[in-house]
Formats: structure tokens, C-alpha cells, sequence
């Protein structure tokens, strides 16, 4: 019987012997048919490890095929090579059987790798672990149903004491506002209620240096397996990183199963604790960490003073066994259980903005494109993700002598693919040469490859990441939000105004709603027909035109996150304004745009911001605070102040009241003249400003107003430190045209329209005619 | 070259140093009783100014620590390269010119003036302090201001046993990590660990500091991006240059 | 008439690069030379410009052997500029640094670079086959230091945790206990140091000078602010500044110093002549064992001297650890607010007196820097001694020329790498040796 590692299935010819060729030239024993009949022939007759079909018109029962070999021959591999619309070609594939794989026909080294992958696993499970004695096992048998007790913190200390007289017990402990995990004697000395830890739990199960072998050179060698028996128990360890040893159990007790690695998980005893406080950069919920059901000993969750805990495994159940103060839980101990679960789920700041399991299929459509090597421009290669990260477990091994020249122990220590040498070979090629290759490398690995091969997400959303990285690139939620927004643009982008051509003929809206704001301002949400979008930035500008009344521009006083439709306040002031004050919903109206240069959101991001409106100048504002509001991680601290003549002329008073409820925005306002209902606080805007604390290098601030509150409230952003490139205003000029053209809105040499509106003081200094 | 090949020739070891502060050749030996036991059975130290009298002809392996500063020097410095088959450099004064880097920010006849007066014209040094890679061919280096005594072990180890001595080719920040430290950015200081070879442990960070580029820069070091943490940080343009001057502003690598 | 010229080029076993020349004219010995010719560094050049938080990372270069000696009275001049006070703690652990330093100088020096002249090897690495004994002990003393000095300041070598204004990082008392426990154990094994500097027979020699050196009232002093003079008195160490002159010699790349006389000595057997009643009770015990009695005018005792030193060390160490491991230990730093202003860091290095004298500018940048280093302090002394020592010897070899010189000079222990770091000038160039106007 021979061997073949590929069968190719394909009616062509052509087809079938040019990725004969192909493969067999990539050094595979590669058998080609013409037709399923050949196929089963062939595949009843040969040991076959992968098929292969093309899924094209003229191969049309590439999935039929496929499936009949799979069905008669469970153990081969099944590839579908498909071009597109691969979606469809996807799911047929999958409702008709189980197809294995799925894949693009470009490029076409993914297919090689593919093959190099399975044939190296089928390798490792025919051969079996090799010299390990140590057969993969459940570590400790598991609990069904988990059971609750309470605890009161006294009996839990009781615990933690004759836990920590017979094991080396490792905690949490606080130092300068950060956390670690120590050698932890006293329980006074611990902490329960943490945001995250600087480094993860794992490296007590995969430490960051290990001898793995001691070694005697010379004329007759010998190697001695060194493997630490010692006993330790984790008190403390975050869903999360539960979720994260769940990987490394996969991975170190799989396949290949690695003994130290097994010592060590099998003596360590693991104690959760739920995460309350999530850290700012966290976003487990949408990785599903956040809440484990298993991988624990025992589970932590504190309740009313008390502390709830969850059995987990026999081992757990036993740890419980005999103590005082435990007993079950009442009613409303349960009840406040879920609820401050779910109040802590809702903590969290990030978010994935795309499913998972959606991941894998992105980020393969996405392999060659230019954010990759964007994103990853001021990438140190430091390692410093890689470091902190509890799914990461990439090692090096080396020999070190001693001077003794005849002992040597081999050490593994931690590596990692962002580390500029990890795929340098003995020959001097470096296979991941640039920054762009490791840094995709590394967000493929976490959403793709990882879910590929172990079938758990290689992402647990803890956030060390993000926070260890200096030029604030790591963050794979980041990086995959985006990568899904790139995509989202990519369907969308038919269906935006942004990026077709200027010109003067107006789109034409329909008014969706009218509302009223002061008694002269309203607010118009407007939307495009076909669900197109108009693409604007926050600080952006449309021309708006009533047909025969004539046309004026008006800022967009909503956020491009808010898709859907755009809103627009207007005070009723001129023609055009005075004319859509009398319209009602489902008028139509013509829209151009957007125009203008927008915030410049490049400095405002990762900066402390000092927002400042001034009467109706919250109009375009409203649209950076409503963007910021809605990717609050991407900046600092945000403090907003507001200012109007009376409690009556403020506007938007429904967002206000919202941006003061929120925790992460700082909202200050003030009137000019009160009135008995108004508690708040009373005088010019600029009287605000003394009061706040900023902090001066990383604190941008953007005004919008009335010219005359300009000179005051920069005189006073300058007393607080803040420089010339450190503060924007937006410019309100004259404009007909908006393509730069007219003249009407020319300041000096430029054009407020497309050069502004928005300027930072350093632009204006060279203005003459924009002093405010 | 085997080890326990009987009574071979032990090979020849020789020390030498030029303008620094000969603490490394003092932390080559800050090594535990029993491995200067072994380093003694292991090699013949035939040449070590500073604890030994006598000298030798030719040596195997050439310890050399501290920088150029004189024609007199550089030409010491190409004899003993003529009589040795191996040369190391020893140090960041050898290897990119140490602190005295900072000396070639002023004109060497306004640095003499500055410090010998009127005496000056007696002294005569090159325009520029020099790593030893500027005069002569140099095999391996040991980093450091000062030297890792443990990475110095190794390296004679690995020559002894016919290895290449290999250094890490990740930054600092790796070594960092590991320890356990929290970053000296979120401390609200600034640091060059992240475009900085590694193999000190991140001594200077777990001792409570920054790091400043001792051992030199890595391979491939993204010098924007580190100007663009150091600028997010609030440093000014001259802070930024006086970041990369200690240990960064002579020699090959000199930024 | 014949004339012989004798050239030790690069005296071996002392730190960095110094040549003797003799010049003998029908066997009379014409005249004599100590000359440095070690690479000027020019360090005040390097250490104008730094940021107080990089001066004393980057003045700790000057040595490498009395490294903490530099950083300390770097941290000490930058303090007084700022007028800065640290904590006792702060005091008291920078004091167990310090002697840290002294106990590892003094052992390097007394076996590795002394003592091989008196037991008849080249080096101490030939002990390996002759007395593995006294090797060992010597390696194992030394280490010791450098790990008291690593749980303080993470490393001997230019330390990394002592700061302007405290520590970077506090020690770790469990670390610290086990320092302390093998402190007390190496007691044994100085005092079998002691044994064996008693059992070699120093050159009889003498000759009077004057002794310059820290001093305290209450202890054995290292870090103090008063300069004692034999011929003097005590003077503020500001005072005393103004009183020494610097000068260069043609035939030398360091400088010179001189106080009343043309010439004084600073190191061990200065601080001995000022300050033995306050050493420790061990240490005094050491000096009566290794004949040593104040004033002592034979600079070969200053290995003696070093050895008695070790001991104060040692016990000193164990002293202020036993009180510092009392009570849990506070914060680490004092708050650091830079100012203008100029201020002058003193320390007794182990090889004697060393000032750090800064000014800085109101950013906290070093607008000028003047170090004078032990060793500048000692040539003029080392010439003298030289003069004086080859007429008192009766009908010398060449050899024996060579060898008594070099052993004259080693006892001093001279730091040449440090002497070459000399700073600003003062007075111009001169070779005049005559007492100040």
C-alpha cells in the first residue's frame, strides 16, 4: 500500500496536474484523479492524509466529491479550494458535510501551509509521545454541578492558613498602585480585589527560565530530566487567566505532552477569584473570560463582607472539606451574585466590535493589507506584549556550560514571535523580517491560527498588552476592530458620499426628524437615501440646500459612529435656516459634503482633552464628544465645559445631562446670568478653567464659540501650561462654495473650507486675519 | 578544542585596557570561589596588568577593555590584535565607547583646555574617543557598563568548548518583562531599554532605575519609535538627544 | 661619566597606567620620576551638561574599583547644592555601601596586588598551586563585599540604587539577615588575614609627612563633612578646599595637589594616624597584632593599615545592620527639588580623601564640575617617599631599585585611572614645589 499525503480531486486536466506539480515540487507524494469514482478507488487502495478539489463552474461537484470520500473515509483531511463568493461557497460546504478546510485560492502558499500543518499532526499522533513517560490525564477530577458555599472572610482566612502551612502560596499583592503576584505568607499581606496583575499567573505553571535537563559533557554524556515536584497553590487568579490556562493544559498536556509543565500544573492548586474591577484596557466579555465555569479548584466571588466559593474539582471539594463557617448560600446572596457579575461585565471599556468566530475569516481577508504594516510603523519589537501575556508560551532552549567545561544544563526561557530573531534561521534567513510580518504574525496567532489548531480563542481580552506597549499598538481588540471597520468601509464604500467627486449637485435627503432645542435653535436628523452613509469626520461640515431658497453649511452635530443618518443644528438665522425651521419629517433636502478638515483626531487620541463649547458652538463639538464617548478607550481623561448666557439658551440639555451622568466624562457648565432654577454654577466660561488640574504634556484642548470667548479661554489654557500645538478652535467664516473656490471663507492664503475650519493656535499664529 | 583532552597546551588569556575605569576587568572575576577555581584550571592567564606582573608574546584569547583616546594607544591596541587569535572587546568602552562618548561632544583641544589650562598643549588625544572596532577587528564582545560576570562565564565557556558565543539580539524590555518590574514609562520616567540589547538581566530597572543603553543598541532598533514614546512622554527635543547620548553617540552604531 | 637610565614601564598591579624612570650617574642616583601616563578622560568635560539624575551614573565611571566612593560623593555634592537631607535610614544604609566598598578594595589590594611582593609570586592566581587557602579566603572576603553591595544598591560596580535623595529601591531585610550571617561567619577569616599581614616583614622605612583625612568625633569616619590635618587641625571640608592647590606636572597626565607642605599623604594610614581610637574593638586588636601604633610615618603600613580597615569593616557592617534589621524599613527617598547653586560632596574613598565639587544651574543641569581625586593627593608624596627611600639603600642593584620603588608605590595603592579624571585647573602649570605665598 502506498502513501500518498495528497489526493487531488478535479475533472480538468490542466487543473488537476498543474497543483500536481505544484505540491510535488514542494516535496509531497501528491496522486491526482479526474473523477470521486478514481477518488475512492484511490483512497481504498493508498494510505491518503489530505484531499483536495477546486470548486469552480466547470468542477461544479467539488463539494459532492469531498463529501463522499470524507463520509467513506473519516480520517482524510478534506480541502475545498474556492474562489469567491466564498461565503456561499462556505456554507454549502458546511451544511452538505464536513468539509475540513475551506480555502482561497490565493495565495497560494496558504495551501502548502495547510498541508504542512495537518501532515505534521498526523505525524505526532501516529508517533505518539516520544520519551515522555507522562500520558495526557485529567489533571483533577472535576465537580458536576459546581456547588456554592459562603464563606465569612474569618473562615477564609482559616483557609488561606492551613493552605499556606503546607504549600508555597502565591497572591496578589499591591505595590504602588500596581499589582503582582508574590510569595505571600500572611493573609493580611494579599489582596482579593485587583484590576489585573503586571505579569499573569502562568509563569508559576511555565516559568520565564527553566533548567530542563542537567547535562555532563565530554567522552560519555548523560542528560538528567530536572522537573520540580514542589507543591504551590495560586490564591487569586482572575477568570481570565483561568481561561488562559485552559490553552496552555492544551497545549503542554496534548499532544506531545511536556513534563514539567504537567509537575507543575498537577501540584499547583488554583484558587479564582472574580473580577470585579475590570483594568481601563480589558475586554474579556468579548473573548468570554470574563466568567469561567471550570479550570478552578475553587472559585472566589466576595458577597456582602462574605465570600461566596464555588467547588470545581474533588481536589477543591476536599480543600473545604471539615472547615468552620461555611455554609450555603441564602437567596439574596445568589441574587447579588449575578447582579454584581453582570454590573462588572458592563465595566468593561473595550469591546470587540466583530463576533469571534467571525475572526479567523476576517483577518484571512485581510492578510495583505497596508494597516498591517501601518499599525505595526513604530513597532520597538520589544517583546513587551508577548511577555505579559498569559496565552503566550513560545520558548527558546540553549545549553549553558559551566566553567567547569564538563556539566551543563539546558534551559529553556521565554522567546516570542514579536522579538526581531525568533524566525532567524542557522543560515542567516529570517523568515519574519519586518515588523509588519511579526506583528500580523502575532494578532493571526491569537484570532486565527490558535483557534485553528487548539480550538480555544488565543486571546483572553485580559489587556496587559495593551497597557505594556509604549507606542500603544498592541492591543488585539484594537487591531481587530479595525481590521473589521477596514471592512465595514470596504462593503460601505460604494455607499458613501465621502470620496466621490465634487461637484454642485446636491444629494438629497430626507428629514427624519425635527426637534427643538431653544426657542431659535432645532435639531434635523437627516438621512441619504440607500442607506448610504456621508462618511464625515467629527469637526466636519455639509453644504445644505433648499431648493430655490439657496444653499449654507452647517456643521454635523453628530458622530460618524452614530450610523444611520446625521443630525444637524441650526439656529434661525438666515434664508436657507429660516426656510428649514418650517419643514417637517419626510421633506427632502439636498446635502453635500462633507467638507472641511475635521478635529484633528491623530492628536486628540491617547491625550487628556479639554473640551470647550461656548453657546451654540456645542453644535460641531457635539460630534467629537459624542465619537470620543463612543471609543472612550482611545483617550485620557476628558473634561468638557459649557457655557451659555442663561439656563435657557443652553442646548442639547438631553445629551448634557447624559455626559454628566457618565463616570469617564467630567462635565463642567456654567451660565452667565442664573435664574432661580438654576442650582449650577454661575459666571463666563473662562471662570471654569482655574479650578480643573490637567496635566500639560498630554493635554489637548479644542474650543468652539462665540470669536469673542476665543482670546479669554486661551489666555487661560496658556496659564495652565498647555502650548500653541496643544490647543485647536474651529473657525466659523463665510462659505459659498466649500470646495475652496469661492474666496468667501479665505483667510490669509487659505481656505477655512478645506484647510479649516478647525486650526490649532500654531497654524493661526502665521493668520493675521484669524485672530478671534 | 575538547575539554579533558588530557595535557594539552591550556589556553593563553590575557587581559588589557585602555581608557576606562578597569571595573570590568574587576567584575570578570566577581564570580563565585569555586568558578575562579575553574576558570584557573581552564585557562593560562598569562597577561592581567592590573593583578599580575610578566607578560607573554601571543595569546589565544585577548580580554580588551576601554576606549581609543591616543594614536599611542591605537597602535598598542593593533600589536596585541597582530599577537592574538581571538580579541574580545570588554565592556561598553571597548565595544561603543562608554561614557567617554561624552567627551566628543566638544572639540578635543576645548575639552584639554577646559580641564589642563594652560597645560594642554602637553597632552595629545584624538579628535575623537573610539570603541575598539574603529582601530582593529574584533571577534566577539561582551557588553556592558559594567560587564555581566555570568554572560562573561559563558563566553569563555562557549570559546573553550568551540561555540560561538551568541548575544541576545532582544532589547531590554524582554529581561524586564520577565523580572517582573513594573515599566519605568508607567512610573512616569523614561528609558532606553526598548531599543537596548539585552543579557544584563534589566539590572538596572529591577534596581529601581532606567535603563541607559549600556550594552548598546539592538540590531534593529526603531530609533522614530522610541523618539515618539520619549516625545509622547513629555521630553523636549534636547531631552530626547541627551536619552541617546551616554551610550549611543559614538562608534558604529552612533545615532 | 656613566649614566644608566631604569624605566618601569607600566607598573604592574596597581589601577591603571604609571611609569618610574631613574636616572643614575656613576652609580649615584641622579634623579627619580613617577609619571602617569594613562589617556586623560577629561570627565569634567563629560559631566557638564548631564542631568543631576544621569551625574552620578555617569561620575561612578571614573572608577571602577572605588565606584561607590564616586557615586557617593556625587549624590553628596548634588545634595548640598539642592540643600538636601536625606534620612538617618538613608544615611545608615549609603554607610553599609560604603564599607561594603572599603572591605572589597582593601582585600583586592592587600592579596591580589601587596602581597604577592612579600610571599615571592607574580601574582595571587600563582597562590592557586601554593596556598589555595589564602586564595580562597581572599575570593571569598571579596565576594562577600560584592553581594552586601549588590542587596544595597543592586551591584558593586557603579551601583545603581543609591540616588540624590535616598535610594531608588529600598534592600530586602530577608536578603539582608543573610548577609549578616555571613558577615559575622567571616570574621574567622579576617582574622586569619590579619595572621598573615602579620607574618610579612614590611620594608623599614620612614619618613614624615603630613596626614590628611576625614573625621568624626563619634566613629571611625567614611562619610563625614570635617577634613583633620596632622599639621592643621579640623576645618569644614569648604574651608579645606580653598586651602589645597591643584597642579599639573609636564611628565604627567594627572594632577597634582598640595596642602601646607609641598606634599601630604591621604588613604589607610592617614585615617589610622587621625582616627584610631575610634575604631572597633576587633580592628584595634588587628593594628597591635600587625605592630601598627599611631603615628605611623612608614607608608608601606598602609596595607596594614588597609588590613585593619577590613576588619572595622566588617564589624562596623554588622553593627549598623543589626540596627537597621531592628525596625521595618520606611520610605526610601527624600523629595528632590533642583536648584541653582553650588555644593561640595566628601568622602574618605578607600584610598583617601575624594571631593566632588558641583555647580549647578537652576534646571538641575551641571554647569561645572571639579573632582580631586585621592590619588592626585598622593603623587607628590609617592615623589618624595621615592626621593628620600633610594639614598637611605646601601649600594642597590638595578633590580633591586626596580623592586623597591614598586613596592613603595603599590603600598599606596594608587588609583591611576581615577587620577587621570582631574578636573578644572586651578592655578597654571608649574614646577615649582615650594609652600604657598
Amino acid at each position: 500500500m502506498r502513501a500518498y499525503d495528497i489526493l487531488i480531486i478535479d475533472g480538468e486536466p490542466i487543473v488537476r496536474e498543474s497543483i500536481r506539480e505544484w505540491l510535488a515540487r514542494a516535496g509531497y507524494n501528491v496522486e491526482a484523479v479526474g473523477s470521486v469514482d478514481d477518488a475512492l478507488e484511490a483512497a481504498s487502495e493508498h494510505e491518503i492524509h489530505v484531499a483536495v478539489a477546486d470548486h469552480r463552474p466547470d468542477n461544479a461537484g467539488a463539494i459532492d466529491m469531498l463529501c463522499r470520500v470524507k463520509s467513506e473515509h473519516p480520517k482524510i483531511t478534506t480541502v475545498l479550494i474556492a474562489s469567491q463568493p466564498s461565503h456561499t461557497v462556505e456554507e454549502a460546504a458546511a451544511q452538505a458535510c464536513e468539509v475540513d478546510h475551506v480555502l482561497r485560492p490565493f495565495p497560494p502558499d496558504r495551501l502548502e501551509r495547510l498541508i504542512r500543518e495537518t501532515m505534521r499532526s498526523i505525524h505526532a499522533e501516529r508517533e505518539g509521545p516520544v520519551g515522555v513517560g507522562l500520558a495526557p490525564e485529567p489533571l483533577a477530577e472535576v465537580v458536576e454541578p459546581r456547588e456554592t458555599f459562603v464563606l465569612s472572610s474569618v473562615a477564609l482566612k482559616a483557609l488561606f492558613d492551613s493552605l499556606a502551612a503546607s504549600n508555597r502560596v502565591f497572591a496578589v499583592v499591591e505595590r504602588e498602585g500596581k499589582y503582582s503576584y508574590q510569595a505571600v505568607a500572611d493573609f493580611a499581606e494579599l489582596s482579593l480585589d485587583f484590576d489585573t496583575t503586571l505579569l499573569p499567573p502562568t509563569r508559576f505553571l511555565f516559568p520565564p527560565r527553566e533548567t530542563l535537563l542537567d547535562l555532563r559533557l565530554g567522552a560519555s554524556p548523560a542528560a538528567e530530566p530536572v522537573v520540580s515536584e514542589e507543591a504551590s497553590v495560586l490564591f487569586g487568579v482572575h477568570p481570565y487567566d483561568l481561561r488562559a490556562i485552559e490553552l496552555l493544559d492544551e497545549v503542554f498536556m496534548g499532544q506531545q505532552p511536556d513534563p514539567n509543565y504537567i509537575a507543575r500544573r498537577r501540584n499547583t492548586i488554583l484558587i479564582g477569584i472574580e473580577c470585579l474591577r475590570p483594568s481601563a484596557t480589558a475586554f474579556a466579555p468579548s473573548m468570554d473570560a470574563d466568567v469561567v465555569e471550570s479550570g478552578f479548584d475553587l472559585m472566589l466571588a466576595p458577597v456582602n463582607g462574605d465570600f461566596a466559593v464555588i467547588v470545581g474539582t474533588e481536589r477543591g471539594s476536599k480543600i473545604l472539606q471539615g472547615r468552620d463557617g461555611i455554609r450555603a448560600p441564602t437567596d439574596a446572596e445568589i441574587a447579588a451574585l449575578s447582579a454584581q457579575r453582570e454590573a462588572a461585565s458592563k465595566r468593561y471599556r473595550v469591546q470587540l466590535s466583530v463576533s469571534r468566530a467571525r475572526l479567523p475569516r476576517l483577518l484571512e481577508d485581510y492578510y495583505d493589507d497596508p494597516y498591517w504594516g501601518d499599525r505595526s510603523r513604530t513597532c520597538l519589537s520589544c517583546g513587551s506584549c508577548v511577555m505579559v501575556c498569559p496565552t503566550c508560551f513560545c520558548f527558546d532552549v540553549a545549553d549553558q556550560v559551566d566553567l567547569d567545561l564538563s556539566t551543563a544544563r539546558r534551559v529553556r526561557r521565554w522567546d516570542g514571535c514579536m522579538l526581531s530573531d525568533f524566525a532567524l534561521v542557522a543560515s542567516g534567513e529570517n523568515f519574519r523580517a519586518t515588523r509588519e510580518d511579526r506583528f500580523r504574525h502575532r494578532m493571526f496567532r491569537k484570532g486565527k491560527y490558535l483557534v485553528e489548531r487548539y480550538g480555544i480563542v488565543g486571546c483572553v481580552g485580559c489587556g496587559r498588552c495593551t497597557t505594556a506597549c509604549l507606542p500603544r499598538i498592541a492591543s488585539p481588540a484594537e487591531a481587530w476592530n479595525e481590521i473589521a471597520e477596514i471592512d465595514r468601509a470596504e462593503r460601505r464604500r460604494t455607499r458613501t458620499l465621502r470620496g466621490k467627486a465634487d461637484s454642485y449637485v446636491p444629494h438629497m435627503a430626507t428629514l427624519k426628524r425635527v426637534a427643538p432645542l431653544t426657542e431659535r435653535e432645532k435639531v434635523f436628523e437627516l438621512r441619504l437615501p440607500r442607506d448610504q452613509e456621508v462618511g464625515h469626520q467629527p469637526g466636519q461640515f455639509v453644504m445644505v440646500s433648499v431648493p430655490g431658497i439657496g444653499e449654507a453649511p452647517i456643521s454635523i452635530a453628530s458622530s460618524p459612529t452614530r450610523r444611520g443618518s446625521i443630525e444637524l443644528a441650526i439656529r434661525d438665522t438666515g434664508n436657507v435656516t429660516h426656510a428649514m425651521h418650517g419643514l417637517a419629517p419626510g421633506a427632502v433636502l439636498g446635502v453635500r459634503g462633507p467638507f472641511g478638515n475635521g478635529f484633528p483626531l491623530e492628536a486628540l487620541e491617547w491625550r487628556d482633552l479639554i473640551l470647550i463649547a461656548g453657546g451654540i458652538g456645542l453644535f460641531p463639538l457635539r460630534s467629537l464628544i459624542q465619537y470620543v464617548a463612543d471609543r472612550r478607550d482611545r483617550f485620557g481623561d476628558v473634561t468638557i465645559l459649557y457655557g451659555a448666557r442663561s439656563p435657557e439658551e443652553r442646548v442639547f440639555t438631553v445629551d448634557l445631562a447624559e455626559w454628566s451622568r457618565r463616570e469617564d466624562l467630567t462635565l463642567r457648565q456654567t451660565v452667565d446670568q442664573g435664574s432661580e432654577a438654576w442650582g449650577g454654577h454661575v459666571g463666563v466660561i473662562t471662570t471654569l478653567i482655574p479650578s480643573i488640574v490637567i496635566q500639560p504634556a498630554k493635554t489637548m484642548a479644542v474650543v468652539v464659540g462665540p470669536p469673542v470667548m476665543y482670546r479669554f479661554v486661551i489666555g487661560e489654557l496658556k496659564k495652565k501650561g498647555l502650548a500653541d500645538d496643544q490647543i485647536a478652535v474651529s473657525l466659523e467664516r463665510h462659505m459659498k462654495c466649500g470646495t475652496g473656490k469661492c474666496g468667501h471663507c479665505q483667510i490669509n492664503g487659505i481656505y477655512a473650507c478645506q484647510d479649516g475650519p478647525v486650526f490649532t493656535l500654531e497654524e493661526l499664529n502665521v493668520l493675521q486675519e484669524a485672530v478671534a | 578544542m575538547t575539554p579533558r583532552a588530557g595535557r594539552v597546551r591550556k589556553p593563553g588569556v590575557a587581559f588589557f585596557d585602555f581608557t576606562c575605569c578597569e571595573g570590568c576587568q574587576l567584575d570578570a572575576l566577581n564570580l563565585t570561589e569555586d568558578q575562579i577555581m575553574d576558570l584557573l584550571r581552564a585557562v593560562e592567564i598569562v597577561e592581567f596588568r592590573e593583578v599580575k606582573t610578566g607578560g607573554c608574546e601571543s595569546y589565544d584569547i585577548s580580554f580588551v577593555e576601554g576606549s581609543i583616546a591616543r594614536e599611542e594607544d591605537a597602535d598598542r591596541l593593533r600589536d596585541i590584535r597582530e599577537r592574538s587569535k581571538t580579541v574580545i572587546a570588554l565592556g561598553a568602552c571597548a565595544h561603543i565607547g562608554g561614557v567617554n562618548c561624552l567627551r566628543n561632544l566638544v572639540p578635543a583641544d576645548a575639552a584639554l583646555q577646559e580641564v589642563y589650562g594652560d597645560a594642554a598643549g602637553d597632552y595629545d588625544i584624538l579628535d575623537t574617543v573610539l570603541p575598539i572596532d574603529a582601530v582593529i577587528d574584533v571577534d566577539y564582545v561582551i557588553p556592558g557598563c559594567p560587564i555581566n560576570p555570568e554572560e562573561f562565564a559563558r563566553t569563555v565557556a562557549d570559546l573553550l568548548l568551540g561555540k560561538e558565543p551568541r548575544l541576545p539580539r532582544h532589547p531590554v524590555c524582554v529581561e524586564c518583562k520577565m523580572a517582573g518590574n513594573l515599566c519605568v514609562f508607567e512610573k512616569g520616567q523614561t528609558c532606553v531599554g526598548p531599543i537596548t540589547r539585552a543579557g544584563c538581566k534589566a539590572i538596572c530597572v529591577t534596581a529601581g532605575r532606567h535603563c541607559w543603553g549600556c550594552r548598546g543598541l539592538v540590531d534593529d532598533p526603531n530609533i522614530d519609535a522610541q523618539r515618539e514614546i520619549l516625545d509622547d512622554a513629555g521630553l523636549t527635543v534636547e531631552q530626547i538627544l541627551e536619552e541617546f547620548r551616554i551610550y549611543f553617540s559614538c562608534g558604529k552604531e552612533a545615532l | 661619566m656613566s649614566s644608566t637610565n631604569i624605566h618601569v614601564h607600566h607598573v604592574t598591579r596597581i589601577e591603571g597606567h604609571a611609569d618610574i624612570d631613574v636616572i643614575l650617574s656613576d652609580g649615584r642616583i641622579e634623579k627619580v620620576l613617577w609619571s602617569v601616563t594613562e589617556s586623560p578622560r577629561l570627565f569634567e568635560v563629560m559631566l557638564r551638561g548631564r542631568d543631576y539624575g544621569d551625574v552620578a551614573h555617569v561620575a561612578s565611571r571614573i572608577c571602577g574599583i572605588c565606584s561607590i566612593a564616586h557615586s557617593l560623593a556625587s549624590i553628596r555634592a548634588t545634595e548640598k547644592a539642592f540643600g538636601i537631607e536625606v534620612s538617618r535610614q538613608s544615611e545608615k544604609l549609603r554607610s553599609l555601601l560604603f564599607h561594603a566598598e572599603v572591605l572589597e578594595s582593601h582585600i583586592l589590594h592587600a592579596y591580589f596586588l601587596a602581597a604577592p611582593d612579600f610571599l615571592g609570586v607574580d601574582s595571587a592566581v600563582s597562590l592557586a598551586s601554593s596556598d589555595e587557602d589564602a586564595l580562597r579566603r581572599a575570593m571569598r572576603l571579596k565576594r562577600l563585599a560584592y553581594v552586601l553591595a549588590e542587596e544595597l544598591a543592586g551591584r558593586k560596580t557603579h551601583p545603581i540604587s543609591c540616588v540624590v535623595g535616598g535610594f531608588a529601591k529600598l534592600p530586602d531585610p530577608r536578603r539582608l539577615e543573610a548577609v549578616l550571617t555571613a558577615l559575622r561567619d567571616s570574621l574567622a577569616d579576617l582574622e586569619r588575614t590579619v595572621d598573615l599581614f602579620a607574618s610579612l616583614e614590611m620594608p623599614d622605612f620612614a619618613r614624615e609627612t603630613e596626614y590628611i583625612a576625614l573625621t568624626d568625633p563619634h566613629e571611625y569616619a567614611f562619610l563625614s563633612n570635617t577634613v583633620a590635618s596632622s599639621d592643621t587641625g579640623s576645618s569644614p571640608i569648604e574651608a579645606f578646599v580653598e586651602e589645597i592647590e591643584e597642579f599639573c606636572v609636564p611628565h604627567s597626565t594627572a594632577k597634582y595637589a598640595r596642602h601646607r607642605r609641598p606634599s601630604y599623604m591621604v588613604g589607610a594610614l592617614s585615617r589610622f594616624n587621625l582616627s584610631h581610637d575610634r575604631l572597633r574593638t576587633r580592628a584595634k586588636d588587628a593594628a597591635e597584632r600587625l605592630g601598627l601604633v599611631a603615628p605611623c610615618h612608614n607608608p608601606h603600613a598602609n596595607t596594614s593599615a588597609q588590613v585593619v580597615e577590613c576588619m572595622h569593616a566588617a564589624e562596623e557592617s554588622i553593627s549598623i545592620l543589626e540596627e537597621l534589621l531592628g525596625a521595618p524599613l520606611s520610605s526610601p527617598r527624600v523629595e528632590v527639588v533642583p536648584r541653582a547653586g553650588r555644593g561640595i560632596g566628601v568622602v574618605e574613598a578607600p584610598r583617601g580623601l575624594l571631593i566632588h565639587d558641583y555647580t549647578y544651574e537652576a534646571s538641575g543641569a551641571i554647569a561645572s564640575a571639579n573632582c580631586i581625586i585621592p590619588t592626585n593627593q598622593n603623587h607628590g608624596n609617592i615623589q618624595a617617599d621615592m626621593e628620600a627611600l633610594l639614598p637611605s639603600l646601601v649600594d642597590p642593584s638595578e633590580d633591586e631599585i626596580r623592586h623597591r620603588l614598586e613596592v613603595l608605590v603599590r603600598a599606596y595603592d594608587p588609583c591611576v585611572s581615577c587620577s587621570t579624571h582631574a578636573l578644572r585647573v586651578r592655578v597654571g602649570r608649574t614646577e615649582a614645589r615650594g609652600a604657598r605665598p
